[in-house]
């Protein structure tokens, strides 16, 4: 998918707002703390001006691409955001399964029509893989993984 | 000497061999598969490092870090398709040779490059760290400070089509490396009300949001997975011995490749692609037959496979004495550095020497074992490789990035900030920024901070306090490296905005056609 947006002036505009962000709060912290985070921000703010501005005398970009399906690219993204808030209410084992699932057959989809009989010839590969990595982690590195209200 | 004997003793162990042994595998398996960087491999494979010795884990991740770029060949030559950044170049002639029915002889060649071009790298690494990490010493605050500047002005330059956008990547960083409590005041910053924050930004966890999820959503957008068939290993159609004598009768090559190699690694923020790029570039133009270079000349394998691997332990010659990586994938090394309590510097020579020693040495075995790893075990890897499906891949990779994360510090919200950080770094990477600026700043800020705020601290009676920054002579002298570094990126853009780069480049094909 193509997007008109001119991307000089995009990167000096989201530079002043990332700036702006950290500049407000910057009253109540002491002089040998935000001496050098002023600094930068000062440099940062420049160099976003010089953005902007070279966007509108001589842009480099005038358009961005997003390779593939907009609509997946949204959708794994909120999965692996639903993915990282479920863990600590359903556990990491639970919420990976489901996850892992979901996403094998929201993807598989692309290729090829992903039938029940498909996802349960699909089922010992994806219990293996996430079986093998819970193991590893709990047992061999004895990492401790959120357990949640089940398990 | 000593310590370097006690470092190959520490080394020679069934447990090092072995770690070298499944680390090259796993390198070479990650970086074969088109999309995965070296630097993911090590982002992924970084939290199985977690319960092992300080030496068996960096062992084994520079053993993932030497496999995973001579990995990145595989797919270069058989599919068109580089598997890491670093074999770019190698596409140019391996695929041609494939195409003509040269596949093994590409390999052979690729994986004997790679071999002398590690070796060398590691050769380049003993000789030259240590002096520079004595020289280290001599630095002070104001020192560190323009170090990090070098770093970035340089990485912002190479990293990135325009200058200024790196540049505000590398600022970014450095901003996101203040969050948290100041390492010289003392004070919490940029908290926004909220604890936890007060710890900061874990530099590893930046590090696998940044690399590993942009790289993730692409592939989903993309659908990649439908990797094309072409390019078969088929049967050994030339033995290894000629393919070895055709590469050691033309030694040249291969010296000034791995030359082209350790310069450029040196150069913070430089990585494998253009180290392989510059390399093959320069073995076309002083080839007798350079129009043969682009359609399967085995000299073009040569010159990228051994220039890129030089690079994986010559750029950790300014991390291991600086702290400044010369490559992304060494801003993971120097995370493990730090992990385990080690500071870069003279210390790592001296009190950490024979650890040092044997990672370094570690490195040249990694080197060495490419050789039987790649031509034994290419086979089954590239089979593997290719018929992985991209829907098991993708979640796959998301469990162990979400697993790596939350073990580092046993933080959920450590899994969250990655994944903002990798969110945002996929739609960065559209409007221009690139991550590699923003690491850099995030590594470089805190150096850059301490040098910063002691200089103006200790010149608080100078009437300019500004001006302590560039007091001494040494200070000078990297100041005026920082300008330089500014500069040679800024006069290719001004070179080409008068045409004159059109006009050689026209000279150029005139004379050759």
């Amino acid at each position: 998918m193509i997007v008109r947006l001119n991307t000089d002036i995009a990167a000096g505009v989201l530079g002043l707002v990332f700036g702006a962000v950290l500049w407000f709060p910057r009253a109540d912290i002491g002089r040998l703390s935000i001496i050098f985070p002023r600094a930068i921000l000062l440099i940062l703010t420049l160099i976003s001006v010089a953005l902007v501005v070279k966007g509108f005398i001589r842009p480099s970009g005038r358009q961005i691409e997003i390779t593939g399906s907009p609509r997946r690219l949204v959708t794994v993204m909120i999965g692996f955001f639903l993915w990282w808030g479920l863990v600590e209410v359903l556990g990491f084992l639970l919420t990976t399964l489901i996850a892992f699932f979901a996403l094998t057959w929201y993807l598989a989809r692309v290729e090829t029509v992903v039938t029940w009989q498909r996802m349960l010839m699909w089922t010992p590969i994806i219990l293996a893989l996430v079986s093998v990595f819970y193991l590893t982690f709990t047992e061999v590195l004895n990492v401790r993984l959120p357990t949640g209200l089940f398990f | 000497m000593e310590m370097l004997l006690e470092a190959l003793t520490s080394l020679l162990t069934v447990e090092s061999l072995l770690t070298v042994l499944i680390g090259v595998s796993a390198g070479l398996f990650i970086g074969a598969m088109p999309g995965l960087t070296a630097t993911m491999a090590l982002a992924m494979l970084l939290p199985f490092t977690f319960s092992m010795e300080a030496l068996q884990g960096l062992i084994a991740l520079g053993a993932v870090y030497m496999g995973s770029i001579y990995g990145g060949a595989f797919t270069a030559i058989l599919i068109n398709t580089p598997g890491t950044p670093s074999s770019i170049a190698t596409t140019f002639d391996g695929y041609p040779m494939a195409r003509q029915g040269r596949a093994y002889e590409a390999l052979a060649a690729a994986t004997i490059a790679s071999v002398v071009g590690g070796i060398v790298g590691v050769i380049f690494l003993l000789i030259l760290a240590p002096p520079l990490a004595r020289l280290a010493v001599a630095f002070g605050p104001s020192e560190m400070f323009w170090v990090a500047m070098l770093g970035l002005t340089l990485v912002a330059s190479l990293s990135s089509d325009s200058l200024l956008k790196g540049l505000l990547g590398g600022c970014i960083g450095i901003l996101l490396s203040t969050i948290g409590v100041s390492p010289v005041g003392g004070e919490s910053r940029f908290t926004f009300g909220y604890p936890p924050l007060q710890g900061g930004i874990e530099l590893i966890v930046a590090l696998i949001g940044l690399f590993v999820i942009p790289e993730l959503l692409t592939m989903a957008a993309e659908g990649r997975g439908a990797l094309p068939g072409g390019g078969e290993l088929r049967k050994k159609e030339v033995s290894i011995a000629k393919v070895a004598k055709h590469i050691f009768s033309k030694p040249v090559n291969l010296i000034r490749s791995c030359l082209i190699g350790q310069v450029i690694a040196i150069i913070p923020g430089a990585g494998g692609n253009v180290t392989s790029l510059v390399a093959y570039n320069e073995a076309r133009r002083f080839s007798k037959d350079p129009k043969s270079f682009g359609k399967g000349n085995v000299d073009g394998v040569v010159a990228s496979e051994s220039s890129n691997n030089v690079m994986v332990a010559g750029s950790m010659v300014p991390l291991l004495t600086l702290g400044i990586p010369g490559a992304p994938p060494d801003a993971i090394i120097l995370g493990v550095l730090l992990m385990h309590g080690l500071r870069p510097g003279l210390d790592l020579f001296t009190q950490s020497g024979v650890l040092t020693n044997g990672f370094i040495l570690s490195m040249g075995l990694a080197a060495l074992m490419l050789l039987p790893v790649g031509l034994m075990g290419g086979r089954v890897i590239h089979r593997v490789v290719i018929r992985t499906p991209y829907y098991f891949l993708v979640p796959s990779i998301a469990m162990v990035t979400i697993l790596g994360t939350f073990a580092l510090r046993n933080s959920m919200l450590d899994v969250g900030i990655m994944l903002i950080l990798g969110t945002a770094g996929y739609f960065l990477r559209l409007i221009g920024i690139q991550a590699a600026p923003i690491v850099l700043g995030l590594i470089l800020g805190g150096i850059a901070e301490e040098g910063y705020v002691q200089t103006l601290m200790a010149a608080v009676v100078d009437p300019i306090p500004w001006l302590r920054l560039v007091s001494n002579p040494l200070s000078m002298v990297l100041a005026g490296l920082v300008l330089l570094g500014a500069a040679t990126a800024l006069v290719p853009m001004w070179l080409a905005r008068k045409g004159l780069l059109d006009k050689v480049e026209d000279e150029d094909s005139g004379g050759s056609s």
